[in-house]
């Protein structure tokens, strides 16, 4: 027998108003949401073929336990299908584990967005983007299940903007940032398994991040040339003394440039983390590094990030000459990237 | 109609404060170093206001792994035995 929901229930005369109750209550992030009735939170929970009470996660650090029940009324509001709670439920004990390391991306003024990458075979059915305007807008599925974890931070952990959640600029994708990497295209080993999992498993990443930093290389027809335009947009973003994990999406023309070339995921990282590094001195000269400039701080480099930190990802539509990267929020330290199985 | 509240409705749990001291002359203070840029120079700032103004009789710097995380247990066992004080709370 299904578990009884033990929410606070409201009442309210029909749909239109309990919008308006989303606002007041400031249970919404600015967007009108689905009101969550029982029939739907209740269909949301079948989802994932879970119980009520089944504790998605802990977030010891903020004494939050997160009930799928709770999950579930959010990714109602957010406006996710039955079908997407899988995502959400792994997405969410993704950002509960330690290693990601909820205080500091749930509530620092370096406003992270939580991007979440979806890999294997569960992407296709349920048509999460992978190709044209990835980042958005345009598909249902990108859009709220993103928007659902957002949700939950917002109303299960507490980190509401401008009480808790204190980013100084926060950016666009703290309201969803939810891509999948296109897997039938790329010639390239995917996410998931060079993490860990099987090809035939389903898997989400969460990266606290920075927002998408597109580049542009229209003139080369070769790996090295497309990559030494990304390393040289890249060299100086993000933190920069804070060795974060950087996420790069490489779309379909640099995608076929770099693969025709040879080139695996592991040379790509190889040579962006070789590419990358700055001296001790320009690091001072620029106001991000501490201390007095010292002899031999010109030749003395350090990497922007570690090599393993470098997570690449085949997606983005099939034409146009750009790409992007993506900075992680503060460390990798701090905050490690995160993947987990979706069960469904 | 009804709908469910998305909420985390709090639990009430009891926590046992520590107990002000009535002054701070003669004690010893921990300051938790976050580790961002200039924390551990702005305690020792304080460190030195609390020693010169208040007569606390030491100053001793603890340092987190990193800003995101609470203090690690060896850090709090050992603030535990030597401290009487802990300033924390660095922010940006």
């Amino acid at each position: 027998m299904a578990a009884t929901l033990t929410s606070k229930r409201l009442s309210v005369r029909d749909e239109a108003d309990a919008i308006e109750m989303a606002y007041d209550k400031g249970w919404s992030d600015g967007l009108p949401v689905v009101p969550p009735t029982e029939g739907r939170v209740r269909a949301m929970l079948e989802g994932a073929r879970l119980e009520a009470n089944h504790q998605v996660g802990i977030i010891r650090d903020r004494a939050v336990v997160i009930s799928a029940e709770k999950v579930a009324i959010n990714a109602v509001m957010a406006g996710c299908k039955p079908e997407y709670f899988p995502i959400v439920v792994a997405a969410v004990e993704a950002i509960a584990d330690h290693r990601w390391s909820y205080h500091g991306p749930g509530t620092s003024t370096g406003g992270a967005g939580v991007l979440m990458i979806v890999n294997g075979p569960i992407a296709r059915p349920l048509d999460i983007n992978a190709g044209d305007n990835l980042f958005g807008p345009g598909w249902r599925s990108n859009l709220t299940i993103g928007r659902a974890v957002r949700l939950v931070m917002r109303n299960v952990c507490g980190s509401r903007p401008g009480l808790l959640d204190r980013g100084t600029l926060g950016h666009p994708g703290k309201l969803s940032y939810v891509i999948a990497e296109n897997e039938a295209e790329s010639p390239w080993t995917p996410l998931h398994v060079e993490r860990g999992f099987r090809a035939e498993q389903s898997a989400v990443t969460v990266v606290a991040s920075d927002a998408p930093n597109q580049f542009y290389n229209q003139l080369s027809n070769t790996a090295e040339g497309v990559l030494t335009t990304l390393a040289d947009n890249m060299r100086i973003s993000g933190q920069v003394m804070g060795q974060s994990t950087y996420v790069v999406v490489l779309a379909g023309e640099h995608m076929h440039t770099i693969a025709n070339d040879g080139w695996d995921k592991k040379r790509i990282r190889q040579f962006l983390f070789d590419n990358t590094q700055n001296s001790y001195a320009h690091l001072k000269r620029t106001g991000r590094m501490t201390g007095d400039i010292a002899a031999g701080d010109e030749q003395r480099m350090r990497p922007l990030t570690e090599l393993e930190n470098i997570l690449i990802v085949a997606a983005g539509g099939r034409a146009g000459a750009f790409s992007c990267f993506i900075p992680g929020w503060g460390s990798a330290k701090s905050s490690q990237a995160v993947t987990k199985e979706i069960r469904s | 109609m009804e709908i469910l509240d998305p909420t985390t409705e709090a639990v009430t749990q009891t926590i046992a404060w520590a107990p002000r001291p009535a002054s701070l002359s003669g004690k010893r203070v921990a300051l938790i170093d976050n580790t961002k840029f200039n924390s551990d120079n702005l305690l020792v700032r304080i460190g030195n206001i609390l020693k010169h103004e208040h007569g606390v009789a030491e100053c001793r710097m603890f340092r987190k792994h990193n800003a995101s995380v609470p203090a690690h247990p060896e850090i709090v066992a050992e603030m535990e035995t030597w401290a009487d004080l802990v300033v924390a709370g660095i922010g940006d």
